[in-house]
């Protein structure tokens, strides 16, 4: 697997291209970063800036950020794995069972320096939407803007725990019966 | 076995794009416009920062060499430094942070010969920022990749004759 494609490229929504050659225009969106580290939030905060993005909010923690969600209901969310006391991935698990979030189903990116496949795993099974390896590029990060928006994946709520983008290949999600997983 | 239901998302991200803006192109090139007094910073506080891992490994070296807190404070400054050098234009530090990150991860205690690697490592990532070589500098990304590879493996190898 390679991270840095994605796992689960979702299809172009209905009469929309999958070629990225068409311009998007982003400047409604509202998206939260969240990321311990200053330096890394502020290139992340003035590439979205750059895409035309005009709230942009940034925070330091998970904890401000879940109090952020509330007030601001963003459109996506980018955050960072590695922060202390809450963790991205304990972030990410809020969000998704939270039920005092506006939105449980707010596209999730998670930006981390792990990329190993067991990592990786993870942060899916979390609920993140798509994973952005680190060090970045404008270029990958807008890769991931515009697959946020052209993924029209459901959103699975199992028994077994797991809330959060349908994590079945492409092929079997057209199956939309009552599914039994021995897995969950 | 557990019972799964598939929902629809009311709200999606893509209701408040529309067709119509800056071609992918252009809007990265901005975006790289905008980030460049940002990307031309970072050589100056990552310095800092590597002075930092530096401290880190010589009290670790000194005196927690098997302590859990501070093998995992090594490892998350390293870990940072991966992250941060080819997102700020100084992809080699991130070469040299991922080869460190891969020899300290899962590491219990640092031996003599550990130290050995740790300190060639944060020393080529001094060395990179001392001669200021930012991209990929040709073909020296992947050979400096590929060497800093073979030396764990030698060094691993050792370990294990």
């Amino acid at each position: 697997m390679n991270v840095e494609t994605n796992w689960d490229i979702a299809p172009a929504q209905a009469g929309q291209k999958s070629s990225m050659s068409d311009g998007y225009d982003f400047s409604a969106l509202r998206v939260l970063v969240v990321d311990d580290s200053f330096h890394m939030r502020e290139l992340v905060r003035t590439f979205l800036e750059g895409f035309g993005i005009k709230e942009v909010t940034v925070s330091s923690d998970a904890e401000e950020a879940y109090d952020l969600l509330t007030s601001m209901d963003p459109d996506l969310v980018i955050t960072d794995w590695n922060m202390a006391p809450v963790s991205g991935l304990e972030f990410v698990e809020s969000i998704r069972k939270g039920a005092s979030v506006p939105n449980r189903f707010v596209p999730i990116i998670m930006l981390t320096g792990y990329t190993e496949m067991k990592r990786v795993e993870e942060a899916r099974d979390a609920g993140i939407n798509s994973f952005l390896a680190k060090p970045i590029s404008a270029a990958s990060l807008y890769k991931r803007l515009v697959t946020a928006v052209q993924d029209n994946r459901q959103y699975v709520e199992s028994t077994g725990g797991y809330f959060g983008p349908d994590r079945r290949s492409p092929k079997r999600r057209d199956f939309h019966g009552k599914e039994r997983r021995g897995s969950e | 076995m557990a019972e799964t239901r598939f929902l629809k998302p009311q709200k999606h991200i893509s209701q408040k794009v529309r067709r119509g803006g800056p071609s992918m192109e252009v809007a990265i090139l901005a975006a790289v416009n905008a980030a460049d007094d940002l990307i031309g910073q970072y050589q100056g506080w990552a310095v800092d920062d590597l002075e930092k891992l530096w401290q880190s490994f010589v009290d670790t070296s000194r005196t927690g060499r098997a302590d859990p807190a501070k093998l995992k404070e090594l490892y998350d400054m390293t870990h940072e430094a991966r992250g941060q050098g080819g997102s700020f234009g100084f992809p080699l530090i991130s070469v040299v942070g991922d080869s460190l990150c891969k020899y300290l991860d899962g590491r219990p205690r640092l031996k003599a010969r550990d130290l050995d690697v740790v300190r060639v490592h944060i020393m080529a990532m001094k060395a990179i920022f001392r001669q200021g070589l930012k991209g990929h500098q040709g073909g020296l990304s992947k050979e400096l990749h590929q060497l800093l590879g073979a030396f764990r493996a030698k060094v691993t190898d050792q370990e294990a004759g």
